[in-house]
């Protein structure tokens, strides 16, 4: 008898051993580097140490991104916010539309050089890329689905687990690497080839207006939404009224820190124009009032205020067609237009 | 019929291949044996029934509890002259799973005398992506709005909540700065436990669940039904649950 099994196993085990042979040739995913345009720091974090990037990752990641089958009814893929065309932001849109007729009760960021951001959301309340799926997945008001009934779905799809395989060298599909594709497609959008990036190379010239306008923002905007991310990854105080629906304080929810009273995420300022309206509800529908906001409508009374604010943002009305004329050329039509993206 | 042989081939691997692996680590290692933990939540003195038995807390408040889950994290074993940790070593004790109110894993056979844990799940962690196993947010331990773990669980009801439905419910979690509820236990055992080689020893944790309402800190059900975000009131909460653990017993089998 224990001959017979050991007979038994060998026999089972060998062939064990030639099939997994044969799937890991088969399953071995096309690694990919993550590069970093010239002249661009390095993330502080490498956001694909622990989650290799690969051609089959981020494929599936895509698939996902643009699959309502993430939320509960179908109809709200995160592509439903994240539109390429408004460099992945919700275009025209204070709050973006939820499950049964909801809003959102911020308004959705473009997605691009995520690699960079050390935590996500208007409060910064997410601190890494691979989680922050869960928030809109699970918010009753954005894709109100439940991770279990999600992954569901995935498992009795016919192409996902072949998806899973490429992309993870197995079928299984689980949460963690569902979130780590997402993570590899999201965090493999970078924006990089704006006008002001082909001046900075070399390769083009500002106008006249263009360049007046990049002179004033590098004096009295780039200290908060620095170059080359345009962006300090801070979080400050804007004088902003609370909206009185919302009651929103921003970062304070996540710190319960009375100091970090309405402040929120210096947004990154690149497709700046793709992806109005502004500010952390919406409410600044044109470049213009928002620039308005910083001339004459910060609340300097708040407590909080951003120290680089209490006395507003002197900006004549030639310099504030400037500024606009300059943001402007902030617009990548490579990454909003890349098919690569694209659905 | 067809599925009954399909089963049975794998059971049947199952049964050899662990053998070979013992005979193996049996030549190159030294001896092992086995540790089993086992988690009892209690209410004064008996085991908590889920949904059903009505409690009284220390302020003479009624509650139910319809949900119970904690993380233990970081085991370790102590012995004479140093310690066993376990690799990777993080479990979700849920109340209402009979498999998880306990678990294995080997040791180097030998005598130990305490037991250490984290209750609750390290900084790191909360801070590394998405996690699988006892850490995958399937497990409803995970807050989507504010990254981080929810280590300890309590929900229930008490006509004492002023909330919808009566609600009790406890989310006790926050990893870093002034909103650190990690807590490090340690538990002397009463007696030796002896673990020899190839045989389990087994240690019986109780959790006496009205520890949460009080010592240090007073938790009344009519002023703090609910706490769901990191902050003082979930320290408060910790700090008082950190002391639920004794050691019931520690058997050799």
């Amino acid at each position: 008898m224990l001959w017979l099994s050991t007979m038994l196993s060998a026999l089972l085990i060998g062939s064990a051993d030639k099939t997994s042979a044969k799937q890991a040739v088969n399953s071995i995913p096309d690694y990919l580097e993550f590069k970093i345009p010239a002249g661009w720091p390095k993330p502080a974090t490498d956001i694909f140490a622990k989650n290799r990037l690969s051609e089959q990752g981020f494929q599936l990641g895509k698939k996902l991104f643009y699959d309502g089958r993430l939320s509960k009814d179908g109809n709200f893929p995160c592509a439903s916010c994240h539109q390429q065309f408004a460099a992945f932001a919700s275009y025209e849109h204070d709050f973006s539309h939820g499950f049964d007729n909801s809003f959102t009760t911020r308004n959705a960021p473009g997605l691009f050089n995520l690699a960079w951001m050390t935590k996500l959301h208007w409060d910064g309340g997410i601190n890494h890329i691979e989680v922050q799926p869960l928030s809109p997945i699970t918010a009753p008001n954005e894709m109100a689905a439940t991770l279990d009934s999600v992954l569901y779905k995935l498992k009795k799809d016919t192409a996902y687990p072949k998806l899973f395989k490429a992309a993870f060298g197995t079928a299984e599909i689980n949460s963690q690497r569902m979130l780590k594709a997402l993570a590899q497609f999201t965090g493999s959008i970078v924006s990089s080839n704006s006008k002001y990036d082909k001046v900075q190379r070399g390769e083009a010239t500002f106008t006249y207006s263009e360049q007046n306008g990049y002179t004033l923002f590098k004096a009295k905007c780039a200290a908060c939404h620095k170059e080359p991310l345009f962006t300090d990854n801070s979080f400050r105080n804007t004088g902003l009224a609370v909206n009185p629906f919302l009651k929103d304080y921003g970062r304070m929810r996540i710190t319960n820190d009375p100091n970090d009273s309405l402040k929120f995420r210096v947004p990154s300022l690149r497709n700046v124009k793709l992806t109005f309206p502004y500010s952390h509800d919406g409410r600044f529908y044109s470049l213009g009032a928002m620039i308005d906001h910083y001339r004459t409508g910060i609340i300097t009374t708040q407590p909080n205020v951003d120290p680089l604010l209490v006395n507003r943002i002197a900006i004549s009305n030639t310099e504030k067609n400037d500024l606009i004329y300059f943001l402007n050329t902030l617009t990548d039509t490579t990454m909003t237009r890349n098919p690569r993206f694209a659905q | 019929m067809m599925k009954n042989k399909l089963i049975s081939i794998p059971v049947f691997l199952f049964y050899f291949l662990p053998i070979s692996g013992h005979q193996n680590k049996d030549t190159t290692n030294e001896n092992t044996g086995i540790v089993k933990i086992s988690f009892v939540n209690t209410i004064k003195g008996k085991p908590v029934e889920l949904n059903t038995a009505r409690y009284i807390n220390p302020f003479a408040e009624e509650y139910s509890v319809s949900k119970l889950k904690y993380y233990i994290s970081h085991v370790s074993l102590a012995f004479n002259t140093g310690i066993i940790k376990e690799d990777e070593s993080y479990h979700l004790v849920d109340e209402s799973k009979a498999d998880a109110l306990s678990f294995s894993f080997a040791v180097k056979a030998g005598t130990y005398h305490s037991l250490s844990f984290m209750l609750g799940v390290d900084s790191l962690k909360n801070v590394s992506g998405a996690q699988t196993g006892a850490l995958d947010p399937l497990n409803d331990m995970f807050w989507t709005w504010n990254s981080g773990y929810i280590m300890a669980k309590l929900e229930g009801s008490s006509p004492q909540s002023k909330v919808v439905n009566n609600k009790v419910e406890f989310h006790i979690g926050g990893f870093c700065g002034v909103d650190n509820v990690l807590k490090n236990i340690s538990l002397n055992f009463p007696s030796a436990l002896n673990i020899p080689e190839g045989k389990t020893g087994e240690i019986i944790v109780e959790a006496d669940i009205d520890k949460w309402w009080q010592q240090p800190n007073d938790i009344k059900i009519t002023e703090h039904p609910v706490c769901t975000t990191p902050g003082a009131l979930a320290k408060k909460i910790a700090d008082n649950y950190s002391k639920m653990f004794t050691i019931k017993k520690v058997i050799t089998n």
